[in-house]
């Protein structure tokens, strides 16, 4: 069940002042460091984030095309990621961009990537993988070897991710219409494993502010009963000593830690690794206490690290 | 309905023949390619580039028929139609011969639009070219816009204040359709 705690004057103040549900803010405060700073960062366009795709250019090349149509752009953490300082044309429309020479995604989406450590000719699964941002970045990692099975129940979103990988050159990934509990019928082993969860999306309300006050705490435990069945089919589709990339971008963490957790306490061949970026994963909340390798899972704040607000779990799965 | 398959040498050679015109047989002639065809007629639809784990796989996944496969890189009809996927790889990689014609900056804009192209646009076309010849369009940095169909051969490709090549295919499509 999730956690509704008392209101404060601080809660219901912040939620006034910001336009969101008490029950939500109440909520942040609990685990949101520097609460204020991430309510007012919310109120403000996210920074925009292009992925080089370097299956068909190089970074050099596609900074300066863009620079001399006049964008403006920035280095990050990540050698492949710019972050779009001034866009003088829609970003999505420029020749570069229908040319697939970039992928405009997050920067944490790009870190949840990342955490997979995915080499190439490995076989990889994506579960939930549509639009295909996380899956072109891999054939990108993988250059377009080994193979992805890329699972996609939704046939609207299955042709969006269709025509992404096209545009992206990829021609390393199978896509399955199919649920993604059926993974486990496929009675294969994947060297890596990446569940990014369908979630209540508490990390995107500076993209959709109308989240505020639309979902409820029955939407979070919706969404969790049905990540922890996830994990549990995606777990059981890793190679031994594969990894399992577990991510979502909501902050509640009976989508992330509780989920892990729970997972963790049934399988005693699951270790949760570092991963480079972002703030330590929680090992409290409320009166519930998660294995303390949850500090080694990460969450990423708009207000600290400038990304989508994300939960990002390595799970490394031994014989 | 339709199912994914491996081409038999005799489909396969008929491939071969298709990605030679487009001076692309040397880059895939190690490649894995697998097919789509019609379950009534058993014709080839379209043409898949697929890495060899890909191939692997299927075989071993059969019982789920996939929703897309690797890349398609064109419909085998009459004729070999690229897909603008397609027409990137050959351009890409591929040797350039007369069927490649290449427009100004300012055509190519219009052309991802999907706009036709006018002659005074083309800035490079051969002189071998026939009427109504399947081309692949580039713009000035050599990268793939569009798939087209000449109306003029030749040196009348060139004219102006005429639309000189029907556009079939074009980049812009992934944004349209997507949109």
């Amino acid at each position: 069940m999730t956690l509704i705690l008392p209101k404060s004057v601080e809660s219901v103040s912040l939620s006034a002042k910001y336009g969101y549900d008490e029950w939500l803010v109440s909520r942040f405060l609990e685990y949101v460091p520097n609460v204020k700073d991430f309510l007012s960062k919310m109120e403000r366009i996210p920074t925009q984030y292009i992925r080089v795709n370097t299956l068909k250019t190089s970074k050099a090349d596609l900074m300066r095309r863009l620079l001399s149509k006049g964008f403006e752009l920035k280095s990050t953490v990540m050698p492949e990621v710019l972050a779009v300082k001034k866009a003088p044309l829609v970003t999505g429309a420029t020749t570069e961009y229908l040319l697939g020479h970039y992928y405009i995604q997050d920067l944490s989406s790009c870190m949840v990537v990342d955490a997979l450590d995915i080499t190439p000719g490995q076989l990889v699964l994506d579960v939930a993988a549509a639009p295909g941002g996380k899956t072109t970045f891999m054939a990108q990692k993988m250059n377009n070897s080994g193979a992805i099975i890329a699972v996609e129940p939704n046939s609207r979103r299955a042709r969006s991710m269709s025509f992404n990988l096209a545009r992206c050159g990829v021609y390393n990934t199978c896509i399955l219409k199919t649920d993604a509990l059926q993974v486990v019928n496929f009675g294969m082993k994947f060297d890596r494993v990446l569940l990014d969860a369908p979630c209540s999306c508490e990390g995107v309300i500076a993209k959709d502010p109308s989240r505020k006050i639309s979902h409820t705490p029955q939407d979070v435990d919706y969404c969790s009963i049905m990540q922890q069945r996830l994990i549990q089919a995606a777990a059981s589709s890793v190679k031994p000593d594969g990894i399992l990339v577990y991510s979502t971008c909501s902050f509640a963490p009976e989508e992330n830690e509780m989920v892990v957790d729970r997972l963790l306490q049934d399988f005693s061949n699951i270790t949760v690794e570092p991963i480079e970026y972002g703030s330590s994963g929680l090992t409290r909340f409320g009166d519930l206490i998660f294995d303390d390798q949850l500090r080694n899972a990460r969450r990423l704040y708009p207000h600290l690290h400038d990304t989508t607000g994300f939960f990002i779990a390595r799970l490394r799965i031994s014989s | 309905m339709s199912y994914y398959c491996k081409p038999t040498r005799d489909e396969r050679t008929k491939i071969n023949r298709a990605l030679d015109r487009w001076g692309a047989f040397e880059f895939f002639k190690d490649k894995g390619l697998m097919i789509q065809k019609d379950d009534k007629k058993k014709v080839v639809v379209v043409v898949y580039l697929v890495t060899d784990n890909i191939e692997e796989l299927m075989m071993r996944i059969h019982m789920m028929q996939p929703f897309s496969l690797g890349l398609a890189i064109g419909e085998l009809k009459k004729q070999f139609l690229p897909t603008i996927a397609g027409a990137d790889l050959f351009a890409r990689y591929g040797e350039r011969n007369k069927f490649y014609i290449v427009v100004g900056e300012k055509a190519e804009n219009l052309v991802l639009y999907g706009r036709d192209i006018m002659g005074e646009s083309i800035v490079e076309a051969s002189d071998a070219l026939g009427e109504n010849d399947l081309v692949i369009v580039l713009n000035t940095a050599s990268e793939a816009i569009a798939v087209g169909r000449t109306r003029f051969a030749g040196k009348s490709l060139f004219q102006s204040g005429r639309v000189t090549v029907t556009t079939i295919a074009d980049a812009g499509y992934y944004l349209r359709e997507e949109g």
